[in-house]
């Protein structure tokens, strides 16, 4: 296992996972979402093949309501 | 046809609509088909999982003929400001980024020199910058000169319902401008949407007046009649105002002379 940053809070996940397995994981379709990793954006294509590592910091963003 | 012209995109509503401070999502996109905006802005935040409701995209994605417009609300400086809009740009695959830099929550004035410099890079980027500005006509021109799309002086401080307070400095900047002014911020009432269309803005952008509105969607609907309106009036030319009574009846005095 692995432990990485998501949003701001531990997050376990197996060795090995995706960026795309994060999603899955947490019940994303990963179509509305922007994926950040290590404050790089992480465009939907590269998802399935980037290998998430120990100690990586990963947003996950949404739009929500806003003026 | 009257369209509002933002870079190459043109629209035929000028009601800009907020889409943050509704009760929940279903009353929102009520009020966005019922207002008829074309254009709508959008914040971005981070997912929780236990609020997913809360993901606007994909609902207002559903509403045919609607851009999206991601603000870069939460960036302290021009770096911030820029990162949310490359962000933005990933998610809402538009060039329209409204930049909003307000570094202080007690009063949510915008930072002119950040938010310059932050239109400046975007605009140089190929994104259709809409800055979110107090109403100063130098600082107007200035974002015009680097390639803002449009220019949005704040009618009066956000969600305080002040209406017009800027509306003076709000017309110098009309004047002087060769790029849309739209009126965001501070407005209430539809007169107040109609007042600023009448001055010769391009647009107005209103969010909590609809939002906390008795009725949103109706208040919407009241939003988009007095922008129509309120451009019509400007579009047919206002009379000049006189110092003293212009009689409209003839005023020969016939009556004493027959009676």
């Amino acid at each position: 296992m692995i432990t990485i940053e998501l949003n701001g809070q531990q997050q376990p996940l197996p060795t090995g996972s995706t960026v795309s397995d994060l999603l899955s994981t947490i019940g994303s379709d990963g179509k509305s979402v922007a994926v950040l990793v290590n404050q790089q954006i992480i465009r939907p294509e590269n998802r399935p093949t980037l290998m998430l590592q120990e100690g990586d910091q990963v947003e996950l963003l949404i739009f929500a309501g806003g003026g | 046809m009257d369209l509002l012209q933002l870079g190459s995109h043109s629209f035929s509503s000028r009601l800009i609509l907020g889409t943050g401070k509704f009760s929940n999502a279903a009353v929102m996109l009520q009020a966005v088909r019922a207002s008829g905006a074309q254009l709508v802005t959008v914040a971005l935040r981070r997912f929780n999982r236990e609020q997913a409701e809360d993901d606007l995209f994909g609902p207002l994605s559903t509403i045919e003929g609607v851009t999206l417009m991601p603000n870069t609300s939460g960036a302290s400086t021009a770096a911030e400001a820029v990162r949310a809009a490359h962000i933005s740009r990933e998610l809402s695959g538009s060039a329209f980024i409204k930049v909003e830099i307000h570094p202080n929550p007690q009063h949510l004035m915008p930072d002119p020199i950040e938010t310059f410099e932050a239109a400046r890079i975007l605009a140089k980027e190929g994104f259709l910058v809409m800055p979110y500005i107090t109403a100063d006509p130098v600082l107007a021109k200035r974002l015009e000169e680097v390639g803002c799309a449009a220019v949005m002086p704040l009618g009066s401080a956000i969600g305080s319902g002040q209406g017009l307070a800027n509306a003076a400095m709000i017309e110098l900047i009309i004047r002087e401008s060769s790029i849309p002014v739209i009126v965001d911020a501070g407005l209430r009432s539809p007169s107040e949407a109609a007042h600023a269309m009448e001055m010769g803005c391009g647009a107005v952008l209103v969010n909590s007046a609809v939002a906390v509105a008795g009725n949103p969607p109706e208040m919407a609907e009241a939003f988009a009649e007095a922008v129509a309106a309120g451009r019509k009036a400007f579009r047919a030319g206002l009379m000049q105002k006189s110092g003293s009574a212009i009689a409209t009846s003839p005023l020969t005095a016939f009556l004493g002379a027959t009676l």
